[in-house]
């Protein structure tokens, strides 16, 4: 019993319990106001489930993605504010692949001018090595990670307006298709490669020891260094991975709307992927992480988003409302809330005892 | 050294005095390449200026930042050009560097978007779309349509898709869509919600409304793109988009043509990004002395759909299929 309520206790100083309990409460909220929010059914023309659930896993795959690589980023200590102008680069990449020049294919169809494999590979290759470019620049030049992937940040967009000649081009090839507006086992294929991803993030970061050094360099990088950690490779190797992860976000999200769109594509992403690593209950000083926690955080930005558009909250409101939602879930996980509800569950648990005694 | 230095300065100074005398500088102050509609917009005024004998075109890319256009209309005061065009990124804060080009006595001429300033400040002409009048055009295409199809008893339920909150075309727009419902009783609205002129937003806000709004009839969408991000989620909701539900779209960029013709859009306003034609002329006119007075000219605009001859009252509707070949952007 007392053991029980020992648990009981650390599960309410977690920051991820007040995560998944703040979730549950705005889901609660949907289903109290329409109770068919949680309906699922089969849609036969596309081959998927079709429901506001299914929505809210599948709009957040972007940045459930992205923020999968920002909590390693966080985890270190830093920030990575070029995913979103990654996630237009790889756009524009692809597309640029898919067309080539739209004054010599002027019309988009079920074409592709270059190899598909390449379609894929180049940006997600591109992405990587501008992850790599911000983490050289932190690593090795010793420059604060705000600074260094701002450069990318700024400029990003300026090379994916480039690419593509200020120009939004549009395609029909349906490979292509498939990434965003796809299905596999009746699930919409972007929650597939979410789900591959974060299995993947997890067993590198959990199975070996990547996800403890990751950790140390973030407390303290000279006494990881003095203790046989290569901080520096370490760092590289987690802004790669954010990287390669903005650039299969910008594959999906280009993929949904068979177009790229250097101006709109991840704009905002790597405020809301911060967020998410917040809410999920990572530290933004560094130090120990948590991947779960980060999913239920890009959920419940989701989930916000969804509940505006399901219920209709009038658009000069909808920043408002979403900022309200998430100063509540913040506040909820402040240390002397999470603290204050600890004291009370080890109370009971005294309580408990000493009737147990008696 | 800083003699001659001086000396080059004045002869490239001479020169460029000399190229100026020969020619009527026209410098335009645009906004930034945000969208392929604003590509067509700076395409058809360089090429009609620049195609035009004795004029010369000085442009000025603001990318999107309203400092830069601040600084390039200052720069176009310094140079002493001939006229200004100038489309102004944002509605508000340009009172001082306007007036700075009243009191070099340089001829302005407003176009797309008109500032805030506006009747505090000198220009000679004005040109701008007539965003209440999209709308209007929008609302009032469904009405006529649903009635042509005999079901203009019938009460049907519509969603209104808007622009950015705040942009002048999303409150113009916004504003001529609601007046007109007022003039189609059978017209209920059921969802109004921003998807912020892009494809990806306008698909998510479809995707919800689908689930929450048990029947939809119309879709106006204050832009194409989002339309076309709308229809990707009715496919996915396994409906039949141009059917089941009607589509009405604004701006008329080529890939809505091509909707319309494939039979998944129904018909989109036209807010047209070619202002060459009234420009040219009417600078034409000032170096002959004309004046113009200050109200905004409004290009004509027209409406294109799957058929064609809606009557709009302002306008009729033309077939899609039958101009797309001539469509420019």
């Amino acid at each position: 019993m007392a053991k029980k309520n020992f648990v009981l206790s650390g599960l309410m100083q977690s920051k991820v319990t007040w995560a998944v309990i703040a979730e549950l409460l705005i889901l609660m909220v949907c289903f109290m106001i329409r109770p068919d929010f949680f309906s699922i059914s089969y849609q036969p023309s596309t081959g998927m489930l079709y429901g506001s659930l299914i929505d809210i896993i599948n709009r957040s795959a972007e940045i459930t993605i992205i923020s999968m690589g920002m909590t390693l980023v966080i985890a270190l200590g830093g920030t990575d504010l070029s995913v979103g102008a990654l996630v237009a680069v790889a756009g524009a990449i692809a597309l640029k692949f898919l067309r080539w020049d739209v004054l010599t294919y002027t019309t988009p169809g079920d074409y592709t001018v270059c190899p598909y494999i390449l379609v894929l590979t180049i940006p997600l290759i591109v992405c990587a090595l501008m992850g790599l470019f911000n983490g050289f620049l932190v690593a090795k030049g010793g420059i604060q990670p705000i600074i260094a992937t701002l450069i990318l940040m700024v400029c990003g967009r300026g090379v994916a307006q480039i690419l593509t000649d200020g120009k939004q081009f549009t395609t029909g090839y349906s490979p292509f298709r498939i990434i965003g507006q796809g299905s596999f086992l009746y699930l919409p294929m972007p929650i597939i490669i979410t789900i591959v991803v974060v299995i993947a993030v997890a067993l590198f970061t959990r199975k070996t020891a990547f996800g403890a050094f990751v950790e140390s360099v973030g407390v303290n990088p000279s006494a990881s260094r003095l203790s046989g950690i290569k901080a520096d490779k370490i760092i590289l190797i987690v802004f790669l991975i954010t990287g390669l992860l903005s650039g299969i976000a910008g594959l999906i999200y280009s993929s949904r709307i068979m177009s790229n769109d250097s101006n709109n594509a991840g704009l905002n992403f790597e405020m809301d992927a911060i967020l998410a690593v917040v809410i999920g209950g990572t530290n933004m000083s560094g130090g120990k992480f948590s991947l779960a926690g980060t999913v239920v955080g890009s959920l419940i930005i989701r989930t916000i988003v969804t509940f505006v558009y399901y219920f209709g909250i009038v658009a000069e409101a909808t920043m408002a409302f979403k900022a309200l939602i998430i100063a509540v879930v913040i506040i909820l996980q402040s240390e002397p809330v999470r603290k204050y509800f600890a004291k009370r569950s080890r109370v009971r648990e005294a309580v408990l005892i000493s009737g147990g005694e008696r | 050294m800083k003699k001659v230095l001086l000396l080059a300065l004045v002869l490239v100074m001479a020169l460029c005095a000399s190229a100026y005398a020969k020619d009527v500088v026209i410098a335009f102050s645009q906004i930034g390449q945000e969208s392929d509609w604003r590509t067509a917009n700076t395409d058809d005024l360089r090429h009609a200026i620049e195609g035009h004998e004795g004029w010369k075109l000085v442009y000025d890319d603001g990318q999107q930042k309203q400092e830069n256009q601040i600084k390039a209309l200052r720069n176009f005061i310094t140079q002493n050009v001939d006229y200004i065009l100038f489309t102004g990124v944002v509605s508000t804060g340009w009172d001082e560097v306007l007036k700075e080009v009243n009191e070099a006595e340089i001829p302005l001429l407003l176009i797309d978007r008109i500032p805030d300033c506006a009747d505090k400040i000198d220009y000679v002409a004005a040109f701008g779309g007539d965003f209440v009048e999209e709308g209007r055009r929008q609302v009032a295409w469904a009405g006529e349509y649903l009635k042509s199809i005999g079901k203009g008893d019938t009460d049907v339920n519509v969603v209104i898709m808007e622009g950015t909150t705040g942009a002048s075309a999303q409150t113009g727009r916004t504003e001529g869509n609601l007046k007109a419902l007022k003039e189609y009783p059978h017209l209920k609205l059921v969802g109004q919600q921003s998807g912020n002129f892009t494809r990806a937003e306008g698909q998510a806000v479809m995707e919800s409304w689908l689930k929450s709004i048990d029947k939809i009839d119309v879709l106006i969408a204050q832009n194409d793109d989002m339309a076309l991000g709308a229809i990707d989620a009715i496919k996915a909701a396994g409906k039949v988009p141009g059917k089941d539900i009607i589509i009405v779209g604004c701006d008329s960029v080529k890939a809505a043509f091509d909707s319309i013709v494939a039979g998944e859009m129904n018909c989109t306003v036209e807010c047209t990004p070619l202002y060459g034609k009234f420009v040219v002329p009417t600078i034409e006119a000032l170096i002959k002395g004309e004046k113009f007075s200050k109200t905004v000219v409004h290009p004509e605009e027209g409406v294109f759909d799957m058929n064609g001859g809606i009557d709009l009252g302002t306008v009729k509707s033309i077939k899609a299929a039958d101009v797309i070949a001539t469509r420019q952007y």
